[in-house]
């Protein structure tokens, strides 16, 4: 591991004076992505599966699309992402019960039961889905971004990609692309230190990931991914910057991810240790102390937070369980948006 | 009705498509101050600016996938290849996204996109950029194909792609872009999914399009008719997807005979398709097998000899007629 360790982390920036309001709005959003991604693992593990096909849990990264959410403006900015989507569209607002729907394919799920665990979308919100091929998304991003400056709407988008992506073509060609053209694009890379099994120094020649960002003229650094005040902090400034008509703005947010890179993965890759280790740095953790040395929750608070996250999703899933999955004429719906022979 | 090259007619579609909506814009390899690889936008950058007109870096896959993302948030982009071929480094961004962002999504997004350049076989430029990639993109449900085969078909078919809410695959030739074709002065569009019977005749039905129609489908229909008393009735496809197999299966039922003329490889081709939509409605009106007239099924070769022996002839043409015909 430890690519999220051994690269220099940015000290959290001073915090705002505050009652602690937000930032308990924060917690309960990184615990119920976190009970939502534990009741997945269940869900797809145990008799009967409710879940097929590939899912890829977000345990142990909340604090980015948590800190993410908290200056994303619905109205105007973009998300887009890979496949690892649950969390920054739980964090964005979908509800538990669209989300879990839809990785049962439901009829009631975000997508109508067609696109599943890797293609979660939520339009009316920014969220512009998650994407299932690696890296296939970035120059979707880069297209957001220029219709926002087209438009001249004030938004930027965020563009989520893991530590995979960035070995991909699409990678260099839409940093280019994002900077040549000067769009409101914010590049997020989540570097859990894995892509799949293969660890961040046995796919890239350069493992500090932020010098990936370098040679396309435009600000390239790492951050602590855990923490989800300096997630804040640091995409704040870079979503500032991009407003401006700055530009874009590369960010590696390291993190870990405490689950597998989907459902049948035996995590061989990993020590014990290492995995111990990481736990230690689990974010929500790190939080709930924060919270609890400023004062604005104590043990007995979160144990409810949690307990209310936890029936919260429970009764999400029951109602996934409960719905309908679409009829099978719905399976020619939703293909194309025009009625052929076209006349204009 | 003044005469004008195709490119022109190109040309002339995005312009009046460019004035008429503000989200409209183009975008691709040398379209804005190169004025086009092949001369097709020619003073546009003039006309619109660089916010408009936009040259990019040779990024297909980048700037194909800009194009899908713009196009999801409520532009309509025009993304210009300067060959089909060079597709091929970007197809995850034509297949995987342009055409099921709009169905993953549950119908959330619309992406309306034209793709447009020169598709095929166009004179030496060897195996790697004479590709045909019709059949293709005209497998992949949530896309439109659409192949022109004179400058009246260019200008109306991409002014309705432009409008169209759907992505849109245009198929040009860069073969094609000085021939003249009439064309009307005031605005018209053509529909998308309509194939046009462009011959009526009652011998035998002959289907084909784009490139293939003008440079060897023509002729042949002259010399059947003139020199081998066949009377052709000739279809242009237009839209490769959706076929109009209405149209076609009308058209075989009345000839009870067909031959179709691609420029594609056979096995799995365009040509292979089609024949798989009216083989079964048309079972019981044939008279003969259908015939495919198609290139050889051998990497494009450079030697001009040799490119001009892979591809249909009009001779090859004619005897797959005779022999449908059985003369």
């Amino acid at each position: 591991m430890a690519v999220a360790d051994q690269v220099q982390r940015r000290p959290p920036a001073p915090r705002p004076q505050s009652d602690g309001r937000l930032e308990r709005e924060r917690l309960r959003m990184m615990m119920l992505i976190r009970r939502f991604e534990e009741r997945t693992y269940q869900e797809y593990t145990r008799p009967g599966q409710k879940i097929g096909g590939f899912c890829h849990l977000y345990s142990g990264q909340e604090a980015i699309a948590v800190g993410t959410a908290a200056i994303f403006d619905k109205s105007k900015d973009y998300l887009i992402n890979g496949y690892r989507c649950h969390g920054h569209s739980l964090a964005l607002g979908m509800s538990p019960h669209a989300a879990m729907a839809e990785l049962f394919g439901k009829a009631t799920g975000c997508s109508h039961g067609k696109g599943g665990s890797m293609h979660l979308f939520q339009a009316e919100v920014g969220n512009n889905g998650g994407h299932g091929i690696v890296g296939g998304q970035i120059p979707l991003g880069v297209g957001m971004a220029f219709a926002q400056s087209y438009k001249k709407t004030g938004g930027v988008t965020f563009c989520f990609l893991g530590d995979g992506a960035v070995n991909q073509g699409t990678h260099n060609e839409s940093l280019n692309l994002a900077s040549l053209f000067k769009l409101p694009c914010i590049f997020v890379v989540e570097n859990n230190g894995v892509a799949m099994g293969t660890q961040v120094e046995r796919a890239s020649a350069e493992i500090d990931l932020a010098q990936r960002g370098c040679g396309y003229g435009m600000p390239h650094y790492n951050i602590d991914g855990n923490d989800v005040d300096v997630v804040i902090t640091e995409l704040g400034k870079a979503k500032e910057a991009a407003a401006r008509g700055e530009g874009p703005t590369y960010i590696v947010a390291n993190t870990y991810r405490f689950r597998g890179h989907s459902m049948s993965d035996p995590l061989k890759y990993r020590t014990k240790e290492e995995a111990e280790r990481a736990k230690l740095r689990d974010p929500i953790k790190l939080y709930q102390q924060r919270m609890k040395d400023n004062g604005w929750i104590n043990d007995e608070q979160i144990e409810a937070l949690d307990h209310q996250a936890a029936q919260e999703i429970d009764q999400a899933t029951r109602q996934a369980d409960a719905d309908p999955f679409p009829a099978p004429e719905d399976r020619f719906q939703e293909i194309l948006a025009e009625k052929y022979p076209l006349e204009k | 009705m003044p005469a004008i090259q195709f490119r022109e007619a190109l040309r002339a579609a995005m312009v009046e498509e460019m004035e008429r909506d503000e989200t409209v814009f183009l975008m691709g390899e040398e379209v804005a101050q190169y004025n086009g690889a092949y001369k097709v936008s020619e003073g546009m950058l003039e006309k619109f600016g660089p916010r408009r007109v936009l040259d990019t870096p040779i990024s297909e896959a980048g700037f194909a996938g800009l194009g899908v993302g713009a196009a999801c948030c409520g532009l309509r982009p025009i993304i210009e290849f300067m060959s089909w071929s060079f597709t091929l480094v970007c197809m995850d961004q034509i297949i995987n996204n342009a055409a099921n962002i709009r169905y993953m999504s549950g119908g959330q997004f619309k992406v309306p996109i034209v793709f447009r350049g020169g598709n095929g076989i166009a004179h030496q430029l060897g195996a790697t950029h004479s590709h045909r990639m019709e059949a293709v993109y005209s497998r992949i449900p949530g896309l439109i194909v659409v192949a022109p085969s004179t400058p009246y078909e260019a200008k109306g078919l991409l002014k309705t792609s432009i409008r169209c809410d759907d992505p849109v695959i245009f198929l040009e030739s860069e073969k094609m872009l000085g021939e003249m074709g009439e064309v009307p002065e005031e605005e018209y569009l053509l529909p998308l999914g309509k194939a046009k019977v462009e011959r009526e005749g009652q011998d035998v039905t002959l289907l084909s399009y784009g490139r293939p129609l003008q440079r060897v489908v023509r002729p042949a229909v002259k010399a059947l008719s003139n020199d081998y008393n066949i009377d052709v009735e000739l279809i242009d496809l237009r839209t490769l997807r959706p076929l109009d197999v209405q149209t076609i299966v009308d058209s075989v039922r009345k000839t009870n005979r067909c031959v179709i003329v691609d420029e594609d490889w056979g096995y799995c081709g365009m040509g292979a398709g089609i024949i798989q939509k009216i083989q079964k409605p048309c079972f019981d009106d044939l008279d003969a097998p259908i015939e495919y007239v198609h290139s050889d099924e051998i990497p494009v070769p450079f030697s001009h000899p040799l490119e001009e022996a892979m591809m249909p002839s009009v001779d090859r043409i004619i005897a797959a007629v005779q022999e449908v015909c059985y003369k």
